[in-house]
């Protein structure tokens, strides 16, 4: 990327989810690629309308949990049957039926701190400066308005143009977003 | 006698002899002779140090010259205090409330164990050794492996064995106020069952040191492993790995295992370092404790067996003479203990009897300490 | 806002949400009392009184560590008492958070949306404070930490077949992902906080713990992946957790203890008692704060069912206990029953079965159901109940085992009883602390259940 534009892109309010939701989609078709939709809860079906098809959250949680539940039976194989073994009540040293028990609450340990960090570190978070904040409007994001912002980094942005393209989307304000 | 007096055991009498007064507690024991009471001597010392200072009363008052051991013509008042006895059993009966009895001592008369030799298996059979889904630990290949058997024939109730067992390991006396919460901490300790009429009753004595089981319930449910089986099948317990949970003493059917709830021991009183022996570790607080065969002697005749083969130039096997403390204080040789896996030890032959069993047997515990089953020869004429 | 919503016994149910509400009226109500509303007299006058119980429970807990368990009413055969019932209860309460948040929501009923918030934090609260009590009962509470499996100088390891051990890692676990569930669920509302206070140094504070959060929809994708996915292992996080704690005594011998069906009794009486929490905590709140157009009777009513329906279960459990101790044959089994109904503690026994069976089947009547005073005393009577039948599954059955010549008796001492309403308090202060700094009911969950928030596609 070349030198950094002073405008991070153009950013459109709208007052509901739906209206978000198909300027989303119009936008899309337009032909604008580096899209982002901001509302105060999640809205089903937006996000592939911006172009967003590939959550990794799932992969992370299940390469989490079965790490997990590795590490919890080798731990204890290896604890038990190897390292220092015990003649415990007659039983046998590789335990497997007891064993069990806390290999699955190491899976669902592992799989739930991953899906966590994962959710965060894939999102990008902890982000507390972004250049959205800029706009005051935005503070609404979080309450009851709905926005839509153009990077002024996708290939068809043109500051004028695009300008044009979101007003005619009739939102409620337009703004553009200074880095 | 109690009943027609309107007394319960606990409640506080005073007893008066020839112009002598003194009030104390009363136990009703089973089996007394009406029209008597059995006073102990040796109590109400006013020097005795911390544990002996102040219990109970005086009855040397009671004591002439020309009455040192019976007396006549005793008066007895309740006076309607109650003074808190400790005992350290629950209940001293086979028989629970709901009508139910537990075959815990098991007796015949020599007529039934003549025509049914194997009575003490009957109604509980044992679990059979290869009734399990793990492996069994072979024992057998060990070159020990430790028993006991308690006669119970033999054993009087005299609590020789509890004394032994408490000078040998070092165990605290906790005083009256534990001993009522149930937290005395003896290893080894005598199980008393009355039954039949309160007058005349039968009364069975039952020795109950740690089992030392097989499959001890006690080992599975420690979490830190401060219990586990030796080779030579020990339940051995350490303490300084006990953090305290007292699962396994929940989860013992026997309750062999005691627990130090407080500080029991006196770490203050130097003389006690010349009682103490100093084979056997002084338990702190929060640490489980519990009969251990004596290791801290197996362990001292193993060595002297081992230093004494390399020095003659041939294995050299404990045999009988190793004793535990109980079973060296007991005068009616009641506890055996030694090497199972020797066929010719004292203790084998035992267990080899018809009347050996295990306590709580169907609980496939496995236990290392058996019993030997009464066979009483009443005489016809005392028993009507 | 007035209650608009129609009672329940006209013939349209009682809605999730009151009618009339925009994302912003949701918005304000619920940031209102964290950033705007005063602390009230009340509110200090409770967090003062649950303050000095807390005190009161960390006297008792010094007192302990200085002396030993035997200040407590614990003996040989009663190894345990107070802190291992307690310890059930807490844990158990705890389990109705995560059935509301992870399990209704799998269900897809929003009408957890407006409670799961406050329900999570009882469950964090309450896992505190029942944690506390496995490390304090045992005999020497300074090495409690060798149950966890770190490499050390002794060389040596935990003993991983003991129903403890298996404590430590479900416990921990539970706390961990209900802390994560919790926390995840709040990042959006600490967002919406930040973006609403004026205040330089809490809009800082807040916008540090939203992690900057922004709602862009590819975050709220993931988001929502995390937070089924989430949800998806709590389930049967939650399920198996109360199982491993049922294990504790399932897996001994001790007759009374080692029965099969403890799993699930043991999981629907927690449910059970957690909904008798939830309601009990919920029906206070939505009254003081005014969020009855939140909290509905519709929830207190389904909070009633589920109450009712685990409360069946529970009967069911003591009924196949009560069969089993006959139809067994078992003479050990057999006295554990004699004992509970005509031993020594027969009168708690039968209070148990007053308290949680017959009591409680007054919520078959729906006015009752509709009542929040009635819902609210009914819900006490419950928490009483499910503590003692922690009571006498613990005691009873450890007082009266296979040896008779072992029978002993339990008495619980001053120390216990501190120790015990001492965690009450510490509950209760966190739970007031909660109300002050944090958003009761989860704000972004709340704006979903309005009409506005369903789009076309």
């Amino acid at each position: 990327m070349a030198k950094r534009d002073p405008i991070y892109g153009i950013m459109a309010e709208f007052d509901s989810a739906q209206a978000l939701l198909e300027a989303a989609r119009k936008t899309h078709q337009a032909g604008y690629k580096k899209l982002d939709a901001y509302s105060p809860f999640p809205i089903e079906g937006l996000a592939e309308e911006i172009g967003f098809h590939h959550d990794a959250v799932p992969l992370v949680v299940l390469i989490g949990g079965l790490i997990g539940g590795g590490t919890g039976y080798l731990m204890q194989y290896w604890m038990a049957a190897v390292d220092y073994p015990l003649n415990i009540g007659g039983k046998p040293p590789h335990s497997w039926p007891a064993f069990i028990v806390i290999t699955f609450e190491m899976t669902i340990l592992f799989a739930g701190i991953s899906a966590f960090l994962g959710m965060l570190a894939l999102n990008g978070l902890p982000m507390p400066y972004h250049p959205v904040f800029n706009v005051p409007r935005f503070a609404f994001a979080s309450k009851d308005r709905f926005f839509l912002i153009v990077f002024s980094s996708d290939k068809q942005y043109n500051a004028v143009e695009t300008r044009r393209f979101l007003e005619g989307l009739e939102p409620r304000t337009v703004s553009e977003v200074p880095s | 006698m109690a009943s027609r007096l309107g007394l319960e055991t606990k409640d506080v009498v005073e007893l008066e002899l020839d112009g002598k007064k003194a009030k104390g507690a009363i136990w009703i024991q089973a089996g007394h002779p009406d029209h008597s009471v059995t006073i102990t001597l040796g109590y109400g010392r006013t020097r005795a140090g911390r544990v002996g200072t102040g219990q109970g009363f005086d009855a040397y008052a009671f004591r002439t010259t020309a009455h040192l051991w019976t007396a006549s013509g005793l008066q007895i008042r309740k006076t309607g205090d109650i003074y808190e006895l400790a005992s350290t059993q629950g209940m001293q009966s086979m028989e629970t409330p709901n009508g139910a009895t537990r075959p815990l001592v098991r007796e015949a008369t020599l007529e039934e164990y003549k025509k049914n030799p194997n009575f003490a298996h009957e109604e509980e059979p044992e679990v059979p050794r290869e009734f399990t889904l793990y492996p069994n630990f072979l024992y057998e290949e060990q070159k020990y492996a430790w028993g006991m058997a308690i006669d119970l024939n033999k054993c009087v109730g005299c609590n020789n064995c509890i004394l032994a067992c408490q000078s040998e390991n070092n165990i605290a006396v906790v005083g009256h106020e534990q001993t009522l919460l149930g937290r005395h901490m003896h290893w080894i300790r005598i199980d008393v069952y009355y039954e039949g009429d309160r007058d005349n009753p039968k009364a069975y004595f039952q020795p109950v040191p740690c089992m030392q089981c097989e499959n001890a319930p006690c080992e599975v449910v420690c979490p830190v492993g401060a219990t586990s089986h030796t080779t030579e099948g020990l339940n051995d317990m350490v303490y300084n790995r006990c953090v305290g949970t007292r699962y396994c003493s929940n989860n013992c059917p026997y309750k062999v295992r005691r627990f130090n709830f407080l500080l029991f021991q006196d770490w203050e009183t130097l003389q006690y370092k010349m009682m103490r022996n100093p084979d056997v570790s002084v338990r702190s607080r929060g640490v489980m404790e519990k009969c251990t065969y004596c290791v801290q002697r197996i362990s001292e005749r193993r060595i002297d067996t081992e230093r004494a083969s390399v020095i003659e130039g041939k294995e050299i096997k404990i045999g009988d003479e190793l004793q535990t403390a109980c079973q060296q204080s007991c005068p009616a040789d009641a506890i055996i203990f030694g090497n199972v896996n020797d066929p010719n030890s004292a203790v084998s032959k035992w267990k080899a009897q018809s009347r050996n069993y295990s306590l709580l047997g169907e609980l496939n515990t496995r236990p290392r300490t058996t019993y030997l089953a009464e066979v009483k020869n009443p005489n016809p004429e005392l028993e009507s | 806002m007035p209650e608009q919503y129609k009672s329940s016994t006209e013939i349209q149910p009682t809605p999730v949400i009151a009618p009339g509400h925009t994302f912003g009226t949701v918005t304000e109500k619920i940031s209102a009392i964290v950033l705007t509303r005063p602390a009230t007299n009340g509110w200090f006058i409770g967090f003062g009184i649950a303050f000095m119980a807390t005190m009161m429970m960390l006297y008792a807990i010094g007192y302990l560590f200085l002396k030993g368990t035997g200040i407590w009413g614990v003996t040989i055969p009663v190894g345990w008492g107070f802190a291992i019932v307690n310890f059930v209860w807490w844990i158990g309460i705890g389990h109705a958070g995560t059935l509301i948040s992870a399990i209704l929501l799998l269900l897809r009923q929003s009408w957890r949306n407006s409670i799961n918030r406050f329900a999570e934090a009882m469950t964090l609260f309450a896992v505190a404070a029942a944690g506390i009590f496995p490390a304090i009962h045992v005999g020497r509470p300074w090495l409690a930490y060798w149950l966890f499996p770190y490499p050390n100088t002794m060389r040596v390891w935990p003993q991983f077949r003991s129903p403890l051990m298996w404590d430590v890692f479900a416990v921990s676990t539970y706390a961990t992902i209900s802390a994560l569930f919790w926390f995840g669920g709040l990042i959006p509302d600490f967002a919406t906080l930040r973006d609403r206070t004026e205040k330089r140094w809490i809009k800082v504070i807040y916008g540090m713990l939203s992690f900057g959060w922004r709602g862009s929809a590819r975050h709220w994708h993931r988001y929502e992946t995390m937070y089924l996915l989430l949800a998806g292992l709590a389930t049967p996080l939650v399920l198996s957790v109360h199982t491993v704690v049922s294990f504790d005594f399932a897996i001994g011998i001790v007759p009374g203890w080692h029965t099969t069906i403890f799993p699930p009794y043991f999981v629907a009486g927690a449910i059970y008692s957690g909904f008798a929490m939830v309601l009990m905590l919920a029906i206070p709140i939505r009254k003081i704060y005014g969020l009855e157009d939140f909290i509905t009777l519709r929830h207190l009513q389904n909070s009633a069912k589920v109450m009712l329906a685990t409360g069946l279960i529970v009967a069911y459990g003591y009924g196949i206990e009560a069969f089993m101790g006959w139809y067994s044959g078992d003479r050990y089994d057999a006295f554990t029953l004699w004992n509970r109904l005509h031993g020594p503690y027969a009168f708690w026994y039968h209070s148990l079965l007053a308290c949680n069976i017959f009591i409680p089947q007054v919520l078959w009547i729906r006015k009752l159901r509709s009542s929040p005073l009635a819902l609210f005393l009914i819900s006490g009577v419950i928490l009483i109940g499910m503590w003692l039948e922690r009571f006498i599954i613990v005691v009873v059955s450890l007082h009266r085992d296979f040896l008779t010549s072992s029978w002993g008796m339990y008495y619980a001492t001053r120390w216990d009883y501190m120790t015990y309403f001492g965690t009450i308090g510490m509950f209760l202060m966190l739970m007031f602390l909660f109300l002050r700094l944090l958003p009761a009911i989860s704000i972004f969950e709340m704006r979903t259940l309005l009409p506005e928030a369903e789009v076309k596609e």
